[in-house]
């Protein structure tokens, strides 16, 4: 295992891991360099740099249960990087996983992340993935990462993906889950554009393929001072008894600023059901208020609730 | 402590009088109530005072421990010490309470937290870090609404109907909290309500019809007039006899 450097602490550390770096199974990469790996007993990986990129094969076997959490952290200490990640993910059936994924690029002015991710969880398995961002405070950074995951008979799928500290930048994310009999997931996104440099893109479109499938997707987003924030949530339901809820809130704050919100539901069963429920807008008149009746101005209250939301 | 002088305000929307010069005082360590039935404008006396922008044009005084806080914004007002506990009190996603009660106190203990809490009868390891969202009860929720004022140790404590949508057994415990919290503070109340109960804490009472004051002084006095008007003879001959003027414990297993 590689020597960890001051340098990608300090980067990670920004990022939210607070643990020490080299105890607990990881995955890291620095712009384009494998900078260390450790995987607990039962996971089979293969990892490799490329000229443009990583790559990593990562496998839980079958029927284990990884107690502790995975982390990934993938960081970029220079202004101009470009980093490529390509992510296999197999959970073998009965298999249990919680990866926790962080990405940090601090100095990030003219930088590129680019994500590749195919998840694959079989028969009864269960990964709880949680991605965490910080990208410095210029918002100079262009990010897109594209999941795919299929969920199989029984499985399931939990995801966050949280942005809210710092800036943004431009931030492209596609999720596409597809969902086999009596499988769930449950994905939650949360992002804020501080300023108009910053423009937010997430897709996250769900298939109900098989009978009892189930699906949550939660989207919170905030645009401030001129930021642009759009969230298209789909669900298509073709299991019968699938059951799929969209639930999008957005706020938008400041001159400039614009959020836009679409859902897309479909439903080709008629023992189906997918609901949606959406609130584009100002910050909740009552929520203000009562804040401002506590003693904040509303410059103080409207940072409290959105701060709220955004945990 | 408070006087509201010749205050009239209008709706935004069509100028519509919806206060219509009203005045009363509210004395310092007094609990005073704020009579009426639906829609005779408790409601809106209460945020006129907490100035919350909801309405259009305005005339006449609200003075403040002398100082005339008419045009101060609803954060000012509550930096002077004036708050409200709301009747639908707002649900905040993500907000815990602990932060709740920390927007109005910013270097709260968490000793002074769980202390609120216990006054308005929550148990604070319970309740101190439970999200302020939809999971909460709506009794939970305006208890939380009350720890929530109390912490910031208001001159002025505005209670929009706390005891709406409760039942006696509630409310009657209810009245016991606001003593309590009064005790514990030595603040005044002003209690917007619809249920002659109040007076089992009340001193003083204003009562509101169609935006105009009927009637203000001693809650019994007030309250004859209320009850006269609303036809209520029964309950006349009640406060006539002073039977609502101290407090009486209502038994809950009756």
């Amino acid at each position: 295992m590689t020597k960890i450097s001051k340098d990608f602490i300090k980067t990670a550390k920004l990022c939210g891991i607070d643990h020490g770096l080299e105890q607990k199974g990881h995955f890291y990469v620095e712009k384009n360099k494998i900078v260390s790996e450790q995987m607990p007993k039962g996971i089979i990986s293969q990892t490799r740099e490329t000229i443009g990129g990583v790559v990593a094969e990562i496998i839980v076997q079958e029927g284990v249960k990884i107690k502790e959490p995975l982390f990934f952290c993938f960081g970029m200490k220079g202004k101009n990087d470009k980093q490529m990640i390509e992510t296999r993910l197999i959970l073998e059936e009965g298999a249990e996983i919680e990866i926790l994924a962080h990405c940090s690029f601090p100095n990030a002015y003219k930088a590129t992340h680019k994500m590749e991710a195919k998840y694959k969880i079989g028969k009864n398995a269960k990964l709880v993935y949680k991605e965490h961002h910080y990208h410095g405070t210029s918002s100079g950074i262009l990010v897109m990462p594209k999941f795919k995951v299929e969920i199989g008979e029984g499985g399931v799928f939990m995801s966050d993906f949280v942005l809210s500290k710092g800036s943004v930048g431009q931030v492209g994310i596609e999720v596409e889950i597809e969902l086999q009999k009596d499988a769930k997931s449950e994905i939650n996104s949360k992002v804020f554009g501080k300023s108009e440099k910053d423009s937010i893109s997430i897709i996250d479109k769900v298939t109900l393929r098989g009978d009892n499938s189930k699906s949550l997707v939660t989207m919170r987003a905030a645009a401030k001072d001129g930021g642009r924030v759009f969230m298209q949530g789909e669900t298509y339901a073709f299991g019968a008894n699938s059951v799929g809820h969209i639930d999008c809130q957005e706020i938008v704050s400041g001159e400039g600023s614009v959020a836009k919100a679409v859902p897309i539901v479909e439903v080709s069963n008629d023992e189906a059901r997918i609901t949606h429920e959406a609130s584009v807008g100002k910050i909740n008149q009552k929520e203000l208020e009562t804040l401002m009746t506590r003693g904040m101005n509303e410059e103080e209250a409207t940072e409290l609730i959105i701060e709220a939301m955004m945990r | 402590m408070l006087e509201v002088k010749n205050f009239s305000i209008a709706s935004k929307e069509n100028d519509l009088i919806l206060l219509d010069n009203i005045n009363f005082k509210v004395q310092k360590g007094e609990i005073h109530c704020i009579l009426g039935k639906n829609g005779s404008g408790k409601t809106t006396v209460a945020y006129s005072i907490m100035g919350l922008d909801r309405y259009g044009k305005k005339e006449g005084k609200i003075l403040f421990e002398g100082e005339d806080i008419t045009n101060l914004e609803p954060y000012e007002r509550a930096k002077k010490g004036i708050t409200i506990a709301f009747q639908e009190p707002a649900r905040f996603e993500g907000l815990r309470v602990c932060d709740f009660l920390r927007a109005g106190k910013k270097d709260a203990t968490k000793t002074q937290m769980e202390k609120a809490l216990d006054i308005v009868g929550l148990d604070p390891a319970d309740f101190i870090d439970r999200s302020l969202d939809d999971k909460l009860s709506g009794g939970e929720r305006k208890r939380i609404e009350l720890a929530s004022v109390m912490i910031m140790k208001p001159k002025l404590m505005i209670l929009d109907e706390p005891d709406a949508s409760l039942d006696i057994i509630v409310y009657n415990e209810l009245y016991d909290i606001m003593l309590r919290m009064k005790e514990e503070l030595g603040c005044s109340i002003l209690l917007i309500t619809h249920r002659e109960e109040a007076g089992l804490i009340a001193s003083g009472a204003t009562l509101i019809s169609k935006g105009k004051v009927m009637a203000t002084g001693p809650f019994r006095c007030v309250m004859r007039k209320y009850c006269t008007s609303e036809g209520k003879r029964d309950r006349c001959i009640a406060f006539k006899k002073g039977t609502f003027s101290k407090p009486i414990l209502i038994d809950s297993k009756k």
